[in-house]
């Protein structure tokens, strides 16, 4: 059994290989849309190389057909150089990384909380079908799933900062952010709540976690709509199948059948939705990051492209769709180690 | 005495309906079934006839939409004591699922949990109703062990846990150590080996010629008849006095079919349990019922010994379907019209669209079931009933 | 002999739509879904009465009442105030639901479209055409669709037209599977091979027997993606991709409102309305069309699973 995982996850690994090309072709379609002045700043790794612009291009031959263009460009890429940034006035690669912790803090309240809340909620609402409780939720499901989530976030945002003065936009107070910046303070991984219990710092930790509140509200009411409806969906589904009567058949109690049987069943399609939720919000939620002002990935891309910062906004789409890709990888694993049957397919 | 002495299960006046978007499905109207002990009572009739619901009813498992409107389920217990399936509460429901009696299903394949190995499942069963049997042993294991120096670091946890379970199975402090996953491992390993070498003795019984292969094995990695036998396996883990069997072989290859239908009726034998075998197949009653039901739309109408069935039928329906087997040499036969709509049945004498022998009162008289002769009931207005 | 009687039966396509329809009458959401989107459809036809353009002007750009940044509240000339700049927001509002259906009804039919033509290629013909337009779906699904119409935007410049062609792009691949899955299950019933060989042509084998049946889940999809792409659009004009400053359109003037939010130091709510109508019209606009296509599944969803 254990060499029927181990043979579909390197299958599977080998897959990753071809898509990932795939995704690379997209992006280098998407720039070709731009003529070769603008597709300079996908190579330059300094401003200054502006001015030699003609050489940038014969160096890359921007002029000359597709494939050797995108040889050139992969080769690049491969490198690490995805361009100079003027948005953020970086290289491309060094901004990804620099504000990658950021969201990736934000992912990490973000993501459970939403996986274990939907997972719950549906439960709930497909065990007790159509009673007033599952009405209550299905409403609210659609309501969350409708809300738009620039708006829903300035709405908390009005109401909590601008009405109570509290949960503001950013990730530290002011105080705290000098704090930081000091020398004071170590900074070990770039996630301020880590790092301030890694300094045994309870205020920072305060106050860093009471900026999350509001922004990972924001994601959770957003996404928990959509999981819990899966979840509610699933499970109903399973509730109609003969094994679950057969394990009722069996003398079991209720309670049992649902959550040894029926849970387990129901939560597999709903993994591939919290795998990719996962990785949506790990490739940075430009929205809610924008809207509360947190410098991650998203608002590094969303300051890009008002700004029309190209090289940017394709480096980011490169990176997310890489981790896209990844994700559901991941997700394909956990499917087959849940579900023994896919692993001969 | 709501139950002859004789008597292990006695259906009165069930009605059953199913509340679904397109109506009221109206399944199962007044029916009345007689279940002797030890014996095997063949109820046939084609898809729709209300079968399988009938079985699922007599456990007390009548899938939604389905609701048993009125009706009662008289059943005996092995303690002798009789109950009311109708009547009965969640509780002593669980009690009797699985033990007084159990069921093997038509599609074994989707009996069966996909995610669990199959051992799991029929230790579910097990542990549910022999708990205690099954402790005791491994208490008795354990000292044994003890004795013999081999008891193993953890062995007096062990035996503390055994003991605990047998006595006061909620307590707290049972429930803590479950809760640990190691923990749980490490205190249950005796308990574990028993329950595992029960249920590989169980499948040895069934015929399958590896159980150990099989006790490890996920139901999709088994072929169709042997995912069958797990089914039966499970079924007569904890001895039931009655086995219901819907259809158990309608989706097995022929050369299987045969096997397994003579696998039930020997473990049967063994077991001493009453059968409600299932089946719209007129040779396997045939073959193996003591006596049989015939059931159309929803309704029973006529029970006989299976030798006078075959010899004198007396409902038209009956003597269609005896007509309608296949014989070499002759022109095929088949019953004209088509299985009613439950949402709106025909009124009166739900046959009479495509009885040949039907009147004008059989549209307005809905016949019940009345003794034409000593064993044989039918319910037909041509009969009087 | 036994009497034979002959009933008339409905056609049965005539039955199922009886039954969809009482189906989504029974359903309270779908109703009140259906009222919203009514509601807004009145709007955006009435569009012209409701908030008469400026003559000269393109309807679209929203009259100004000053240049101060500073929005005013609600007065008779303005009933919903003005926001930054002093736009009016009830015209904006108003021709903004226009906008809003524009880019909806746009996208998603250029989507189908061309969803029916790829996938029906795909699933028709199979074989290396099939695999190869796969892979190319695959690879556009594989990016979340926000960040894929951004960077196609990007690289369009910003504008109405420019989001939306970067929303088709990013839209059509789900159709194209949806409709490849469904000539896949279909073709592969016996019925196709009778019509096959009674010699019917392939185009006609599409038109009668593969697209009515596929009809039913692209119905479903497309209802319940119109609010999809609304709110897309309007995160892409929120970024400032989509049209100009001026425009009357809902994720601009959300944009706009960002900076009023905070309220001044005696009212913190003092500039409600320039975040709150356009965010609730935008947030009622999708719930309704969420609701009515909700229910339109769960209305259609026997015959989706009877298949």
């Amino acid at each position: 059994m254990a060499t029927n995982l181990r043979n579909y996850v390197i299958r599977r690994a080998l897959l990753l290989v071809p898509v990932l090309v795939g995704v690379t072709l997209l992006i280098f379609a998407v720039s070709q849309l731009l003529d070769p002045y603008m597709r300079a700043s996908l190579y330059i790794t300094d401003p200054r190389q502006i001015r030699n612009i003609e050489a940038i291009i014969q160096k890359y031959g921007l002029n000359q057909p597709f494939y050797i263009q995108y040889f050139k460009w992969i080769e690049q890429v491969l490198q690490g150089n995805l361009g100079w940034s003027q948005s953020a006035r970086m290289q491309v690669l060094n901004a990804l990384i620099n504000y990658f912790p950021a969201t990736l803090e934000l992912a990490l309240y973000a993501a459970p909380l939403t996986i274990i809340v939907g997972i719950i909620l549906g439960k709930v609402a497909a065990v007790k079908k159509d009673t007033a409780v599952d009405h209550l939720l299905r409403s609210m499901a659609i309501i969350g799933w409708s809300l738009p989530s620039f708006w829903l976030g300035i709405v908390l945002l009005a109401m909590f900062y601008g009405g109570l003065g509290i949960f503001g936009p950013g990730r530290l107070s002011t105080w705290a952010e000098a704090l930081v910046l000091s020398g004071q303070f170590k900074t070990y991984t770039g996630l301020y709540t880590i790092d301030a219990i890694l300094n045994l710092n309870g205020a920072v930790l305060l106050d860093a976690l009471s900026h999350l509140v509001l922004p990972v509200t924001t994601l959770v009411i957003i996404n928990v709509a959509v999981l819990m409806r899966v979840m509610r969906s699933s499970m109903l589904e399973q509730l109609n199948k003969t094994y679950v009567i057969a394990a009722r058949a069996r003398g079991l109690k209720e309670k049992v059948v649902i959550d040894k049987h029926v849970t387990k069943n129901a939560l597999i399609p709903v993994i591939t939705l919290s795998g990719l939720l996962t990785a949506s919000m790990l490739s940075g939620m430009v929205i809610t990051e924008t809207v509360f002002e947190i410098k991650g990935i998203g608002y590094f891309a969303a300051r890009a492209a008002t700004q029309l910062d190209v090289s940017a906004v394709l480096g980011f789409a490169l990176f997310a769709g890489t981790l896209f890709v990844i994700a559901n990888l991941i997700v394909d694993i956990l499917y087959a180690y849940i579900d023994p049957r896919i692993r001969l397919g | 005495m709501v139950l002859n002495d004789d008597e292990h299960l006695r259906i009165k006046d069930l009605v059953v309906r199913f509340y679904t978007y397109e109506g009221i499905v109206k399944a199962i109207e007044r029916a009345n079934l007689q279940l002797k002990k030890g014996e095997t009572l063949g109820i046939v009739g084609e898809t729709g006839s209300g079968k399988s619901v009938t079985a699922l009813t007599i456990m007390a498992l009548t899938p939604p939409p389905g609701k048993v409107e009125n009706g009662d389920i008289f059943f005996r217990k092995s303690d002798g004591k009789v109950v009311n399936i109708i009547k009965l509460n969640e509780y002593e429901l669980l009690k009797i699922r699985g033990k007084e009696m159990s069921i093997i299903f038509q599609e074994p394949n989707a009996a069966l949990n996909p995610l669990y190995r199959v051992g799991e499942q029929i230790a579910e069963a097990i542990f549910s109703h022999r708990l205690k049997e099954m402790l005791e042993k491994a208490i008795q294991r354990i000292q044994r062990d003890i004795k013999d120096g081999n008891g193993g670091f953890a062995a007096g946890l062990e035996l503390w846990a055994y003991n605990k379970m047998l006595e006061n199975p909620n307590s707290i402090s049972l429930r803590f150590v479950k809760g640990l996953p190691i923990i749980k491992n490490i205190i249950t390993r005796r308990l574990r080996q028993i329950v595992r070498e029960e249920i590989v003795e169980l499948l040895r019984l069934m015929e399958i010629p590896d159980p150990y292969r099989v006790v490890d094995a996920y139901p999709h990695e088994l072929s169709g008849g042997m995912q069958q036998r797990v089914v039966i396996a499970i079924a007569l883990s904890c001895s039931p006095a009655l086995l219901l069997a819907d259809e158990p072989t309608t989706n097995l290859d022929v050369t299987v079919q045969a096997q397994i239908l003579d696998l039930i009726m020997r473990l049967k034998q063994k077991f001493g349990a009453s059968v409600i075998y299932i089946t719209h197949d007129m040779g396997v009653i045939a073959e193996i019922s003591d006596r049989v039901a015939v059931m159309y739309a929803g309704n029973v109408v006529e029970v006989a010994p299976v030798k006078e069935l075959f010899k004198n039928p007396l409902h038209p329906y009956t003597k269609a379907l005896l007509e309608s087997i296949p014989r070499p040499g002759s022109p095929f036969k088949s019953i004209p019209g088509a299985v009613p709509n439950l949402v709106n049945p025909p009124s009166g004498c739900r046959f009479h669209p495509r009885c040949q022998y039907a009147v004008e009162e059989c549209k307005h008289k809905v016949p019940v079931l009345i003794k034409v002769s000593e064993d044989h009931q039918v319910a037909c207005l041509l009969y009087g009933g | 002999m036994f009497s034979r009687k002959v009933i008339k039966e409905e056609s049965p396509r005539i039955k199922e739509l009886k039954f969809v329809l009482r189906r989504i009458r029974e359903n309270p959401l779908s109703i009140a879904g259906l009222a919203i989107v009514i509601f807004f459809t009145i709007i955006a036809i009435a569009a012209p009465l409701l908030a008469p353009p400026i003559t000269g002007r393109d309807p679209y750009m929203i009259p100004r009442y000053g240049y101060s940044p500073i929005p005013q509240p609600p007065s008779p000339e303005n009933p919903f105030g003005t926001t930054q700049g002093q736009y009016d927001l009830y015209y904006g509002i108003i021709w903004g639901t226009r906008t809003a259906y524009r880019i909806g009804i746009l996208v998603v039919v250029a989507s189908i479209l061309i969803g029916i033509v790829i996938g029906a290629l795909a699933g028709y013909y199979k074989g290396i055409i099939d695999e190869v337009l796969m892979r190319i779906t695959d690879i556009i699904l594989a990016f979340p669709a926000l960040i894929l119409a951004m960077a196609l935007a990007v690289a369009f410049g910003p504008g109405l037209d420019s989001i939306t062609l970067a929303l088709v792009l990013v839209w059509w691949p789900a159709y194209a599977r949806l409709v490849r899955g469904e000539f896949l299950r279909i073709t592969s019933e016996d019925f196709v091979e009778a019509a096959k060989a009674i010699g019917c042509s392939d185009f006609r084998i599409i038109f009668r027997h593969v697209l009515p049946n596929a009809i039913f889940p692209l119905i479903v999809m497309a209802s319940l993606d119109i609010g999809s792409v609304v709110l897309t659009a309007a995160a892409l004009s929120f970024l400032g991709l989509g049209p100009p400053e001026g425009y009357a359109d809902w994720g601009q003037l959300i944009s706009l409102s960002r900076n009023w939010i905070i309220g001044t130091a005696q009212n913190p709510f003092a500039y409600w309305h320039v975040w709150v109508i356009p965010g609730i019209f935008l947030f009622l606009f999708v719930m309704g069309w969420n609701m009515l296509g909700d229910a339109l599944r769960d209305a259609l969803d026997p015959m989706i699973r009877r298949r």
